[in-house]
């Protein structure tokens, strides 16, 4: 009743304190809360987005002796599963065309055969390029290879030297070839196999048709596998969909009883995902914690400042003769007021911000996932006001004596006991040793060993930014205890402007009051690490997926010929460059290789423009710079970039030469071009990730009789590229292909793009904002509040205001000036411990850091706002009569 | 009669605090004035006035009505630090400075540089016999010491006139004789005008003028003593 009582009165009287409470533990609350709901809205989306990404859910394959009609009857009737429809493979030794007076041979070429609807059941998996679906079909390098377009005719080889004439009626691009071509039942980690160069797709009666003598003689060389789409109502986590897609397609296989294996394309997908999900649950460790128990912080500071009043009210009550177990329940009623109003506060908060920023107000997956969401961030704020309030309440309550109150001020000769133990050293050596034993083996956060179905998080390697934190925020309080220690005469000497010959006086204070003011800055430089390395990490973050969409789709814009289309460099720039919003267009040579038997991709670049135009990264090359190598490319025009992996299998020095067969332009025979190796390629735009070449396009033109460009990697003068794409569409026509950056950043692999991490990142970036200048303010702010009375005598001893400002000033700046110069070295060090740890995210690794200067301005003025207000605010106070301002402290 | 001016002249100096029905008033219109070499005890119970009068003579505060004007000294920013000193009653020595640095702090708000300030401040407090007080912080003195100190600080810009509001108010007898002993002995050796507020009879009885004060008005029979000089 007593703390009922004592709680109205002090709503009624002094409710700021409360409120201010309540507010710091909202502040936590909700940021935990919003990234519930962060991680319940990337969950579903991974998922959806998983499954968009597969175009057949399961590739069900015969096993030799089975019957594909049994089987097919067996997996249509299978529970869950949508369509099933069967697809015949073969190879032939060949095929051949004869166009415009030329004839054009492949090597060995994949035959298919596809049964009527396929096209619509599975729309994902043919992209037409030309022509039309149902009809015999090419793949786009098919087509290239073999100089055919629609209307042309292809002879097909089959076994025994026999063969086909069929008639192609339309170009397909096969977007999932490496699905499409699996080795079905391949054992977990096996090499992948590359995909077929050449294609053909037939109607599932040409192929009956033109290979019956193989199905009657041979029929072991025909495989079927039946192509299924399955339901998509999953369970929205990666890995819960995973776990009943996986348990599925076992259970098929079990009734199929060693008649087919599933190639689970769809539980591959999810598999991913699930690795991606608990990056984002880590993620959200990297930004979240920190922010929340800075936030704790801030609330135990704010609560601090009143702690003074309590206790005296506290020893008002005790010599009224309550006991010490009624100012218990006191601090006990006042903490869970101010408790549950925070909590509450924070998790309207954070509904209202997850509606706004992910279309959600859940904090969770499902319903037990919201609920311990909420529960967790509501046990969160609880902790904190219980920290806050009733912690030292408790403490108070248990030792309370007048000479109790003279604290804070001292000499305070000994450190506290963790300084005096070097726990930050401590704890920075192990983080360093983590750190280094990680790095060694590439940074592996996310543990998912081939064949097993869990995936877990290396908790160890997450101790080295965890005790880097820590570390860092405890070495900051140790290095501004030091310097206001050690470091009197310099500090004296730096005062001395703003203060004057009161100097030695403010900075014999600040040594004073050094715990008071080494706290201050260690906060200060932690919530200002936090706002730089959360900034900094998104930044570089966002730049990396920018350069990750570049990367896939060339340039802002990228144009390419439709097969049989043929531009020469020049034509299509000057045509290109006529469409408004057109930057600059540079032509990239796209051309089919031999070196030895393999076929790859080799790109022809003008060296002494690609740089810029192409907006090439140091980090896709090896053996130098973009630029370095492009320098070279233009010196010696038979020079050539090699990706990686050729290097390795031809055994590649700088300066051998390689022969590669191109096709000529005149002749359209192949011809031997020869080149020397002088670099490495590791990406390029457009190219594929495997193997490619890069070579200069004028050696290429004039060794091969054909100026001919493959694309035109198109760069905007600012203009969405997303409009530009459509108005080079709109005069091209079907000429070319034409796609765009923006659609591209939604379709590249990883599933942590853009979307879901901007939400977060914003959410977090201001928070971080919210609480540097809160810190700051507050720590400088409720100090002076703290020390009016010192103030107060110092002006009724005769003190100006001016006087009064250089103690009021030179605390600000050490605490700002301090706090944000440690807060900034600790940033750059989590920052870059951010990026290394959490490699995983990132596809190439950044070459380097990209600081958000503007943010990162924005949270200085910020703080440096806080500061001023502090300041002046507590200046202003002075004004009054000194006696006031006495009789009221 | 004194001669030359006042060092402090009230004229028709009340002072009210709060408003309307709510308004308390702390010291009627009074008028005085406080000439060099005086040594006034302001002699009344508590709520009497005494403080409120003290602190419009130290122009710590603003009267409502009247004024407070110091002839002999100048305007009210000519006060501190140097001319007009204040002891408070309370603890009133900044926590974070030394004994030393808070004697010191006036006269370096004043304009000394900190080295000479620091020696004057020796020189006070070896006056008063507190040299080995010089290095402590506040906390680590007594409260006895305090008051001394602060007399010391009051006394070290060595001011024309020394106002202390009830020093005696929170010592023990024996601690709050040996301060009145010091204020005394420093204002004949400075030559300063002395006033204590203090509502102990054998404190004022030490001070050759009482001016008694009830319900914040000076009692003319106790005042005349004063206006005789």
């Amino acid at each position: 009743m007593v703390a009922l009582n004592w709680l109205r009165g002090l709503l009624a009287h002094r409710p700021t304190r409360v409120i201010a409470t309540a507010l710091g533990v909202a502040v936590g609350v909700a940021l935990i809360a919003s990234i519930g709901t962060f991680l319940s809205s990337t969950n579903a989306k991974m998922t959806q987005r998983a499954i968009a990404r597969v175009a057949v859910d399961w590739q069900v394959e015969a096993q030799p002796g089975a019957s594909p009609a049994t089987l097919l009857a067996t997996v249509g009737s299978y529970p869950g599963v949508r369509q099933a429809l069967p697809v015949q493979f073969t190879s032939s030794p060949s095929l051949t065309a004869t166009t415009r007076g030329s004839t054009q041979t492949t090597g060995a070429a994949r035959v298919l055969g596809l049964p009527p609807g396929y096209s619509s059941a599975f729309p994902g998996e043919l992209r037409l390029l030309t022509g039309s679906l149902g009809g015999v079909m090419v793949a786009q390098q098919t087509a290239s290879n073999l100089h055919v377009a629609p209307g042309d005719t292809v002879t097909v080889g089959l076994p025994g030297g026999k063969s086909a004439h069929v008639t192609v009626g339309g170009v397909v691009d096969l977007p999932y070839s490496d699905s499409l071509f699996q080795k079905v039942g391949a054992p977990p980690g096996a090499q992948l196999s590359a995909p077929p160069d050449n294609v053909i797709l037939l109607p599932q009666s040409e192929f009956a048709r033109i290979e019956a003598p193989v199905i009657a003689k041979r029929p072991e060389l025909i495989s079927t596998q039946i192509h299924t789409t399955l339901s998509h109502a999953l369970a929205s986590s990666p890995s819960a969909a995973f776990d009943d897609v996986a348990a599925r397609a076992h259970n098929l296989e079990s009734r199929l009883t060693g008649g087919g294996l599933v190639g689970d394309n769809l539980g591959a997908a999810l598999d991913t995902a699930r690795k991606d999900a608990l990056y984002a649950q880590i993620l959200f460790l990297f930004l979240g914690v920190p922010g929340a128990i800075l936030a704790g912080l801030v609330t135990a500071l704010i609560a601090s400042a009143g702690a003074d009043r309590r206790r005296r009210d506290a020893a008002l009550l005790r010599t009224r003769g309550a006991s010490t177990r009624t100012l218990v329940r006191i601090a006990m009623a006042e903490t869970l007021f101010a408790g549950i109003l925070g909590v509450a506060v924070g998790l309207g908060a954070a509904l209202l911000i997850g509606k706004s920023s992910f279309g959600t107000a859940s904090f969770g997956a499902g319903a037990v996932s919201a609920i311990l969401w909420a529960v967790g961030a509501a046990l969160v704020g609880l902790v904190i006001a219980a920290i806050s309030i009733a912690l030292p309440a408790l403490r108070d309550a248990r030792s309370l004596t007048v000479a109790g109150q003279r604290k804070q001020i001292g000499r305070t000769e000994r450190g506290p006991l963790w300084a005096r133990y070097g726990l930050d050293f401590i704890a920075l050596a192990i983080a360093g040793f983590v750190y280094w034993q990680a790095s060694q083996g590439g940074y592996q956060l996310v543990l998912a060993p081939e064949g097993v179905a869990q995936v877990s998080v290396n908790w160890y390697a997450l101790l080295a930014p965890v005790l880097g934190w820590i570390g860092l925020g405890l070495l900051g309080y140790r290095i501004a205890d030091w310097v206001l220690t050690r470091g009197r005469k310099p500090l004296t000497g730096a005062l001395r402007p703003l203060a004057g010959e009161l100097a030695p006086t403010v900075s014999a204070t600040m040594s004073r009051q050094r715990r008071l003011l080494a706290r201050a800055v260690a906060l200060v430089a932690l919530t200002a690490a936090f706002a730089g390395s959360t900034s900094v990490f998104n930044s570089t973050y966002q730049a990396q997926a920018e350069v990750d969409a570049r990367l896939s789709n060339g340039a802002d814009v990228t144009v390419t010929e439709s097969p049989g289309i043929s531009v020469g460099a020049q034509q299509g720039i000057t045509q290109l460059k006529k469409i408004p919003g057109v930057g600059s267009v540079e032509p990239l040579q796209h051309r089919f290789a031999y070196i030895g038997a393999d076929l790859q991709d080799l790109y022809g670049v003008r060296p002494q423009t690609i740089t810029d135009q192409g907006k090439l990264q140091n980090g896709w090359f090896a053996g130098g710079t973009a630029a370095d190598l492009m320098k070279i490319l233009a010196r010696q025009p038979d020079a050539i970039l090699v990706s990686q992996e050729t290097v390795k299998d031809y055994q590649l020095h700088p300066g051998d030469r390689i022969n590669l067969r191109l096709q000529n332009g005149a002749t359209k025979q192949l011809t031997t071009v020869p080149f020397r190796y002088e670099g490495i390629a590791k990406e390029f735009p457009t190219a594929p990730k495997d193997s490619f070449f890069v070579a200069n396009q004028a050696y290429v033109a004039a060794r091969t009789g054909s100026d001919a460009v493959g694309s035109f990697l198109v760069q905007t003068d600012g203009t969405s590229p997303g409009a530009v794409s459509k108005r080079i569409s709109g005069v091209l026509g079907a000429s070319a292909l034409v796609s765009d950056i923006q659609n591209q950043r939604h379709v590249i692999g990883s599933n942590l793009t853009a979307v879901e991490l901007s939400g977060l990142t914003q959410i977090e970036l201001a928070f971080a904002l919210v609480l540097a200048a809160a810190a700051t303010g507050l720590a400088l702010g409720l100090g002076f509040q703290e020390r009016r009375r010192t103030f107060a005598i110092a002006s009724a001893l005769g003190a100006k205001r001016r006087q009064l400002g250089g103690f009021v000033w030179g605390e600000s700046i050490f605490v700002t000036g301090g706090g944000l110069i440690l807060g900034a070295a600790i940033a750059t060090l989590l920052s870059k411990t951010l990026v290394d740890v959490l490699t995983g995210v990132f596809d190439p690794p950044p070459d380097f850091l990209t600081i958000p200067w503007l943010y990162l301005a924005g949270v200085a003025v910020a703080v440096l706002a806080t500061v001023l207000a502090a300041g002046l605010i507590t200046l202003r106070a002075l004004r009054r009569p000194a006696i006031e301002e006495l009789r009221d402290l | 009669m004194n001669e030359g001016l006042p060092l402090v002249r009230c004229e028709g100096a009340a002072r009210t605090y709060g408003e309307g029905a709510t308004a308390t008033v702390a010291l009627q219109a009074t008028d005085c004035e406080v000439f060099a070499g005086q040594r006034i005890a302001l002699v009344g119970p508590s709520g009497s006035g005494k403080s409120t009068l003290l602190h419009l003579m130290a122009g710590l505060d603003d009267p409502t009505v009247g004024t407070v004007s110091w002839p002999a000294i100048g305007t009210r920013d000519e006060l501190r630090p140097g001319r007009v000193a204040v002891v408070f009653q309370g603890p009133s020595l900044l926590p974070p400075l030394t004994v030393l640095e808070n004697v010191s702090l006036p006269l370096v708000i004043g304009g000394m540089t900190d080295a000479d300030g620091r020696e004057v401040a020796r020189s006070a407090l070896r006056t008063l016999g507190l040299e080995e007080l010089a290095d402590k912080l506040p906390e680590e003195i007594s409260g006895g010491q305090a008051q001394r100190v602060a007399v010391a600080r009051a006394l070290a810009g060595e001011p024309s006139l020394i106002l202390a509001d009830e020093p005696t108010g929170q010592l023990d007898r024996t601690s709050g004789a040996a301060v009145v002993d010091v204020l005394l002995a420093a204002s004949e050796h400075a030559g300063s005008a002395l006033v204590i507020s203090t509502h102990d009879q054998t404190v004022a009885a030490r001070l050759p003028e009482r001016w008694g004060m009830h319900s914040g008005e000076i009692q003319t029979d106790t005042r005349e003593t004063a206006w005789s000089h």
